[in-house]
């Protein structure tokens, strides 16, 4: 203590301080604990320090300037804005963090919430599953805004299945880096020296930039680096002094946005595989993640006709018309081991095309196609790839590798394939169209002349009976499909015309549960703009991740029908503990444990209202499924969410 | 495949007689049915479904029943030894599966009329 200085005990002066401290965070309508602590600091019988006290007491003049706004100078937020403006980007997902309550202010009142706007989600997860769908139908990436540590670790599993599924996405987290400055107690447990070592495996590119003008660059270089295919999910941790620190107006500079163009194949390489295909007497195509824009699938359309070949579609995106002659999805097996030169576009697994795996006791696997096939791919992975996570999926060699952009890639594969193309070579594309087209469609009038007729009036109501009901219901709007179908046995794409490049977008990528309803949520957000009619075929399970989507819907205004598939099971797991039970000679008796959502059965209806969003159901009899989905249609119509809880079939 | 369920027919053929679905119990096969967790693949109707066949109304004669579910080790479907599912247990299934109604024929369903 230095001398005449006045007289404060060390016990009153840090007592004082904390309730100063106290007093200042509890604002109305704050913690009731902080508020607590802030009456008690009311009641105190001692004064605050005034400066000179305060550092006789601790030897340090306290300087925090460096944290807050310099006179005459603008938020460091306000440029982050800036940048998403000049990003495009008009939404940001959030579930509210102190260390990002600089971006976010400013976010409320510098851009007065609009471009970008906050979406309210109820957990990070839930946001980025938000930001997921809305990429794929939007085509560019959603701002995210979350904690650096806490909230980051809560998106974790969400990050990878964007990563798997190839989905940009600008994730912003807070921090606290500086130990000398940053507030004790809970901002530093949230803080870390590299907040997003914890994602680097399954993101793009991340950064923590050390300046405000680092800061503005790395959201640039981010964005940049997202859209480039393949496209991924980038982080940026934004230190709340960079946040809530300023610059005077025109010491920062917002860089400029160039758009980067993809990789395209060798034009020589492109010339090979056209020769090879042309020449071919069963010319497959493979697609998985192919459509990274509306313009793919028209192009698609165009190789496949020249060609007359099969096209098999994984269904990573909307690919191919579903009832086009030449889609062979359903007959896939077949036309693989046909194939004389098999092209793949984007596959995640081409090893599965070309080998068969059997998970049985002993597990088998070996080649499904011939020997000889010419393998063909095209693939933007090749262009990036990490380590740890195995998403990318056993080796397949090929023929002719190309690493580039498919979508890039097809016109110069369609115009090679022109050049190459012989009147004969024509004719026989045409036979090889009428002969396929003769087939699928002999198939497709078993599937719903017959197939679907089975169960039809059955209770739980069969996944075809809800397909065709759905169907009557949206074929004559402007539609969309924002999730998956395979659990409902592939019904709605037999059932449902799939022609519009953007009526699919897929499913989660590293199927990782928690995602339907977010990405339904950010997909039907996209399609908004557009008045497009947005169905959600979505899991039981999947819902109870993150059922706090629901109450996003509702809070944003987003048209979205959501029909439960309740089969009141986790059933994939079902089946998995049932085979495993037999194969040991144990029985399956007691596979429901663990698997199953029974005793008590959730109600999604109760579930819904009780965020507000209109709920119908549990319908149990088929004879009640149309009257309520036509209900729900005038809901969506009219601009609401809404949910339709179906009791279903397992598949 | 279609080998495979040649053998499992020959095989079903070369069994001993005397299983027979003449006083099975298609009541208790619903609950056999539902309890052993076929419907998981192949639905509560045995319509099927993208995880399993389908194997009702008509289904496989009863000995090639029991022979498929004995010998399934060969294909995506888990065994079924005795021990987890008895003859009679076979049987009544049979019996269940038998005992559906069968659909109505996709003429007199609008839905898929009006495609």
């Amino acid at each position: 203590m230095h001398e005449g200085a006045p007289a404060v005990s060390r016990r009153n002066f840090l007592a004082v301080a904390a309730a100063s401290g106290a007093a200042a965070v509890a604002t109305p309508g704050g913690h009731a604990e902080a508020q607590g602590v802030a009456a008690l600091a009311k009641s105190a019988p001692v004064q605050a320090p005034d400066h000179a006290q305060m550092e006789a007491e601790i030897g340090t003049p306290i300087k925090v300037a460096a944290t807050m706004a310099e006179p005459g100078g603008r938020p460091g937020s306000d440029y982050m804005v800036d940048v998403l403006r000049a990003l495009d980007i008009d939404y940001v997902a959030t579930n509210p963090a102190s260390s990002c309550r600089g971006l976010h202010e400013s976010i409320n009142n510098y851009a007065m919430n609009k471009k970008p706007e906050l979406l309210t989600a109820m957990h990070e997860e839930v946001a980025t599953a938000m930001a997921h769908g809305y990429a794929k139908v939007s085509g560019k990436p959603m701002g995210l805004l979350f904690h650096g540590t806490v909230g980051i670790q809560h998106a974790v599993m969400a990050f990878y299945n964007a990563w798997c599924d190839r989905v940009p996405m600008l994730v912003m987290s807070g921090n606290h880096v500086d130990a000398a400055h940053r507030p004790p107690g809970i901002p530093t447990t949230h803080a870390a020296q590299d907040p997003l070592a914890l994602v680097r495996d399954f993101t793009k590119w991340d950064d923590q930039p050390g300046s405000l003008q680092a800061a503005v660059e790395s959201l640039t270089r981010a964005h940049k680096v997202a859209m480039t295919p393949p496209y991924g999910p980038v982080c940026i941790s934004l230190d709340a002094h960079l946040q809530e620190g300023s610059a005077p107006a025109g010491q920062i500079r917002i860089p400029k946005v160039s758009r980067v163009s993809p990789a395209q194949a060798a034009s020589e390489d492109l010339r090979e595989a056209a020769r090879l295909l042309v020449a071919a007497q069963n010319p497959v195509i493979v697609v998985d993640r192919g459509a990274r824009t509306h313009a793919f699938q028209a192009m698609l359309v165009e190789l496949a006709e020249l060609l007359g070949a099969a096209v098999v579609d994984q269904l990573g995106r909307q690919n191919f018309p579903s009832h086009h002659p030449l889609n062979q999805t359903s007959r896939a097996r077949g036309v693989a081991t046909a194939a004389d030169v098999i092209l793949g576009l984007e596959l995640n697994d081409f090893w599965g095309i070309v080998n068969s795996y059997s998970d049985v006791a002993e597990p088998r696997q070996g080649r499904r196609i011939k020997e000889g096939v010419r393998l063909i791919s095209i693939n933007s992975r090749d262009l990036f790839l990490k380590s740890n996570y195995q998403d990318f999926q056993r080796f397949q060699e090929v023929d002719l590798a190309m690493a580039a952009d498919a979508e890039a890639s097809l016109p110069g594969l369609i115009e090679a394939v022109k050049a190459a193309l012989t009147p004969e070579a024509r004719a026989a594309a045409a036979k090889r169209t009428a002969a396929h087209g003769t087939a699928v469609a002999k198939q497709l009038e078993r599937m719903i002349g017959v197939d679907a007729t089975y169960a039809w009036d059955a209770s739980p109501i069969s996944t075809a009976r809800l397909s065709a009901e759905l169907w009557a219901v949206i074929k004559n709007e402007d539609w969309a499909l924002v999730s998956r179908d395979v659990r409902l046995s592939n019904w709605p794409h037999r059932f449902w015309t799939f022609d519009k490049p953007y009526q699919y977008i897929g499913d989660s990528g590293g199927a990782g549960q928690g995602y339907g309803m977010g990405a339904a949520i950010g997909a039907a957000l996209a399609h908004r703009e557009h008045g497009r009619f947005v169905v959600n075929l979505q899991g039981d399970g999947d819902l109870m991740y993150g059922p706090g989507a629901l109450w996003s819907a509702v809070h944003h205004r987003i048209p979205l029908m959501t029909v439960m598939h309740n089969n009141r099971a986790y059933h994939q797991e079902v089946m998995h503990v049932q085979r495993v039970g037999n194969w040991r000679d144990r029985g399956v008796e007691r596979a429901h444990i663990g698997t199953t959502i029974e005793k008590p059965h959730v109600d999604f209806a109760t579930l819904a209202r009780s965020m507000g969003m209109e709920g119908i159901g549990p319908i149990v009899d088929p004879a009640d499924l149309g009257p309520a989905l036509r209900r729900a249609a005038q809901i969506v119509k009219a601009g609401d969410p809404v949910m339709v809880d179906v009791v279903s079939q397992p598949r | 495949m279609k080998r495979l369920v040649m053998a499992l027919f020959a095989g079903a053929a070369t069994l001993s007689a005397g299983l027979t679905s003449a006083h099975a119990d298609a009541a208790r096969g619903r609950e056999v049915y539902t309890k052993v967790g076929c419907y998981q693949c192949h639905g509560f109707e045995g319509q099927g479904a993208n995880t399993g066949p389908r194997i009702g109304p008509e289904p496989i004669d009863v000995e090639a029943l029991k022979s498929f579910l004995r010998n399934a080790s060969a294909t995506a479907m888990p065994p079924y030894s005795e021990k987890l599912v008895s003859d009679g247990d076979v049987a009544d299934i049979h019996a269940f599966l038998a005992s559906v109604k069968k659909p109505p024929a996709a003429k007199d369903i609008p839905l898929l009329n009006n495609r």
